[in-house]
């Protein structure tokens, strides 16, 4: 008889966290309170580009209450510097505070603390700063004019970074093409917008010489190793803490300077300090995304085979590099994920991070890719259509179908379900599409179909940044799985979890591998004390590599399990099977013993162990991402109905079939998945973070800056192929991200559908849909 | 200084309050109660509701010094620690949260609409789902677990469950 052994990867496991979420009882940044904390206020640029002349901090002297002043001055020589090894790539640095100059609006200048929130923001209203302002680079236009003024002292020109990258023989491809077609794309720049800002607390203890710091990060490990370096700290004495973080999203995955800033005035003050982050400053001085310009050039025979692609990339990087991921990722994201899910094999991208007076552009879910797949997906289309072709036929002839699949600059994907997605989608939308061509005879009423076919290289590997010399250097994810004396376990992740569900999905992975219940297991993250040195929460590593690290150390743990049962119930360690809280010998289940009288063993009653065996049970293990990542894909629908009197657009239906291996969770996927679309539509239709001639943001509050609402968002539709990969322990690729690659792309050609034009930038919002709508309203 | 009383979750207290000082921050300050977040302390996003005189309010939008003698709830009381509430169990079993920074606002803003389904008895369709649930911005879920959970919970109601 076999044991019967219950599986829960791939069960619909509700989230443990949630718990804490619901009750109210969750503790995030802001819940984080010191006796003794001063709270911090920034004084910040309001103006974008400006020497300082003086700061005026006299008026504080008068206040009744105690405040502390800092400016750059105190903070002089401390900064963020985040280059990438590219000897192409102009140097800058951006100070904790200003230091003579300041770059856009928001920058930090000045800091104040008061014992009370109120009066250090009331305090600090009272420093005077006397700018004097100077011209700004407002445009890619002029940022790319060598003509004009460099916002660095000694650089060349407001080019930070030019590359290329290439592949096969172009210039064959276009002497072969039947058709050129050449297009522009741009995509707006906006924020990411957690609901939870971001924040930072420290206190430093001088006897033993040891620094916490609390951040809304999802990276704890990586803040502590730059706090380190930059206050040259011995790591071992700080501890970062991330506790609950109320959505993170690639915004809250990069080193801040005020990260350090507050760690350094906890030590200097030698009183605990806080700083919460209001709306206003997580708007105008995070981080922002995308801002891109593409222009693409597709080389295509006769009969329609895409032959090759050429292509020019731009970003508005705004005026600093972020840590890790630098100005240079951003574009050259872009050159590396253009050539997609199709096959061809001569390419060319030249691509450049250009410096404004604006805020940097950083990470935020999905990475370049929403807006790669935004010029890619429109240009099938707009290739489809200058052939006469249906736009599922045209990319069913181009896609890839044999895997592993070496693609024209040499990267491996592995399989995937790249044509039967695509298939599967056009069986789903049949009718929408019948819908929309009869809607064509409509003056009023025009109903449009578009999809966004895509690939999305996840959980990235050591060599891939290695090879983009870029200062995050590795990719690896650790967990320490232990299990103590009544049988619990234990799981120290170098994951954070911030919505993911990963003390969950975790306990499902090490609940099968060591046959015990998820409720028997305990996730700990987000604290550099207790968890094993990791990348953090980011770039969609989470189930493929963290589940994979959890997989492997619970193994590993497991093996030493069976060894001490085949040695208590006499039989060999090959024979036993863990399963519901009991080792069993294969075969015979009459002959078992409860796993927590094993760890007792191990733990306790050592005498019982095996001879010469060590007393302990934990394991750990280091996951790192297959060289070129592994490959996740998903087709993308958008049904939209247009009224075309008053050009209000409705998002009718969105679809997905996506493909992201082994599904730990489905429960947590479809949420994922969900979540990562509707922020690809709040892209696509309402978000901009706009700046005027002058680089002032105009978009400061969520009565300007426009977030998807409700009633804005239909009911999402998910459907799921499983390819699970050989190149992760458990066959799962990542998806945190792949949700909000697509929605640009495919409502952009839903658009461009109904209304019969070309689409060339979002947002598409009512303002946008009523110009491209213009022709069918006639004369008037 | 002001000296005011609220009857929070059930207990009474008199204290001082600054005129500015917003309710949010003296629910969060001077009560402990975490469960009140802030999301963009303009009024637009629906994370720091309460409920004053059982009206679903923006604690942001509000100074504690206007609320003498008010009696107010927040989340911390509607499930107690385990989060029982049908509303709460809804959520958990459709995923409407991920991170959880809106979920306290969602919940106060939903408990209203869904009594008020339930009184009527009857179900109400997606788009009065979404409608009552406008002036919250959640950036997690997209907000399909969420239409779910309200779903669920008023069909528990209506079942008499709630
Ligand atoms: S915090 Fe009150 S509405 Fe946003
Ligand atoms: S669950 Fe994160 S904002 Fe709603």
């Amino acid at each position: 008889m076999k044991a019967d052994r219950p599986k829960h990867i791939g069960a619909r496991v509700q989230r443990f966290e949630d718990t804490r979420l619901l009750s109210g009882s969750a503790r995030y940044i802001d819940d984080i309170r010191l006796p003794d904390m001063l709270h911090l206020s920034f004084v910040r640029a309001d103006t974008a580009h400006a020497n300082i002349v003086e700061i005026d901090t006299s008026a504080l002297a008068d206040l009744e209450y105690a405040t502390w002043v800092f400016t750059g001055k105190d903070t002089a020589g401390l900064s963020m510097k985040a280059h990438q090894d590219y000897p192409e790539m102009q140097y800058s640095e951006q100070p904790l505070l200003a230091e003579g100059k300041v770059r856009f609006v928001g920058e930090p200048v000045a800091v104040v603390l008061a014992e009370d929130a109120y009066r250090a923001e009331d305090a600090a209203e009272l420093v005077f700063v006397d700018y004097e302002t100077l011209p700004v680079i407002g445009t890619m236009a002029q940022a790319r004019d060598s003509s004009l003024p460099s916002l660095f002292d000694g650089w060349a020109s407001n080019v930070i970074v030019q590359r290329q990258m290439k592949g096969g023989d172009l210039e064959a491809a276009k002497a072969a093409a039947a058709h050129v077609i050449k297009r522009t794309y741009s995509t707006q720049r906006q924020a990411g917008v957690p609901m939870e800002c971001r924040g930072v607390v420290a206190s430093y203890d001088h006897a033993d010489r040891v620094l916490t710091v609390w951040s809304s990060t999802q990276m704890p490990h990586l803040v502590r190793t730059y706090i380190s370096e930059e206050l040259d700290l011995p790591e071992s004495r700080i501890r970062v803490v991330a506790p609950d973080v109320g959505g993170g999203f690639g915004v809250k995955g990069q080193v801040f300077g005020d990260e350090v800033l507050v760690a350094w005035l906890a030590m200097k003050t030698g009183r605990p300090v806080k700083w919460i982050e209001d709306r206003r400053e997580h708007l105008i001085a995070s981080i922002h995304a995308r801002d891109h310009q593409h222009t693409l050039e597709a080389y295509v025979s006769a009969d329609g085979r895409l032959l090759g692609l050429k292509a020019d990339i731009t970003v508005d990087n705004g005026a600093y590099s972020t840590f890790p991921f630098t100005s240079a990722g951003e574009p050259g994201m872009v050159g590396k994920v253009l050539p997609g899910p199709y096959d061809f094999q001569a390419y060319e991208a030249t691509f450049r991070a250009v410096a404004t007076n604006k805020c940097a552009i950083g990470t935020y879910r999905g990475v370049a890719r929403p807006s790669a797949v935004f010029s890619q997906e429109r240009l099938m289309d707009d290739i489809a259509k200058e052939l006469g072709m249906d736009p599922f036929d045209f990319r069913l002839k181009n896609i890839i179908r044999q895997f592993p699949y070496k693609n024209v600059l040499g990267f491996s994907y592995d399989e995937g379900s790249y044509a039967q997605s695509l298939e599967q989608m056009q069986a789903l939308l049949a009718e929408d599409v019948t819908e929309a061509a009869a809607s064509r005879s409509s003056s009023t009423k025009r109903v449009g179909v578009g999809i966004a076919c895509f690939i999305e290289q996840t959980a990235h590997g050591t060599p891939d940044f290695t090879r983009r010399r870029v200062p995050i250097e590795t990719g690896y994810i650790a967990a320490r799985v232990e299990m103590s004396p009544d049988g619990e376990v234990t799981i120290d992740l170098g994951l954070q979890n911030h919505g993911q569900g990963l003390e969950t999905t975790m306990a499902q992975v090490a609940a099968d591998a060591l046959g015990v219940n998820p409720e028997n297991v305990y996730v700990r993250h987000g604290d550099t004390l207790t968890t094993p040195y990791s990348v953090g929460t980011w770039g969609s590593r989470g189930g493929a590599l963290g589940g994979g690290a959890v997989h492997l150390a619970s193994l590993k743990l497991a093996a030493k399990l069976k060894t001490i049962a085949a040695h208590l119930l006499q039989a060999k360690p090959d024979e036993i099977e863990l399963a519901n809280g009991n080792a069993y010998v294969r075969d015979a289940v009459q002959r078992f013993i409860p796993i927590r009288k094993l760890a007792r063993a191990a733990l306790r009653n050592v005498d019982q162990l095996p001879e010469g065996m060590q007393p302990g049970l934990e394991a750990e293990q280091r996951q790192d991402g297959p060289k070129d990542g592994t490959y996740s894909n998903a087709v993308h629908a958008a049904v939209v109905e247009i009224d075309i009197p008053t050009g209000k657009m409705k998002l009718r239906r969105f679809v997905v079939v996506e493909d992201c291996g082994t599904i730990l969770n489905p429960l947590v996927v479809d949420g994922q998945v969900r979540g990562g679309v509707v922020q690809g539509i709040g892209s696509a239709m309402f978000e901009h973070f706009i700046y005027d001639a002058e680089c002032q943001p105009l978009t400061t509050s969520f009565a300007d800056y426009l977030m998807p609402l409700a009633p804005e968002i239909p009911n999402i539709e998910v459907h799921h192929i499983e390819t699970p990969t050989p190149l992760t322990p458990l066959g799962a690729k990542g998806l945190g991200e792949g949700g909000a690659i697509g929605p640009a792309a495919a409502i952009a050609n839903a658009v461009a559908n109904a209304l019969d034009v070309g689409v060339s930038c979002t947002p598409l919002n009512t303002n946008a849909i009523w110009k491209l709508s213009q022709h069918l309203r006639g004369a008037a | 200084m002001i000296d005011i009383t609220l009857e929070v979750n059930g207990k009474t207290k008199t204290l001082s309050v600054e005129p500015r000082h917003l309710l949010a921050d003296v629910l969060r300050q001077e009560f402990g109660l975490s469960g009140v977040h802030i999301g963009c302390a303009h009024g637009a996003c629906g994370c720091c509701t309460v409920h004053l005189d059982e009206t679903p309010r923006l604690s942001c939008l509000t100074f504690a010094a206007q609320c003498d003698g008010s009696e107010i709830r927040t989340v911390e009381s509607i499930g107690g620690p385990t989060a029982e509430h049908a509303l709460q169990q809804a959520f958990r079993s459709e995923h409407g949260l991920q991170c959880g920074y809106c979920t306290p606002g969602f919940i106060m803003t939903l408990m209203p609409f869904i009594e008020e389904m339930v009184e009527q008895k009857r179900l109400p369709d997606d788009d009065e789902i979404r409608e009552a649930m406008s002036g919250n911005i959640c950036r997690c879920t997209g907000y399909h677990g969420i239409v779910a959970a309200v779903r669920k919970a008023v069909n528990l109601g209506l079942g008499g469950g709630i």
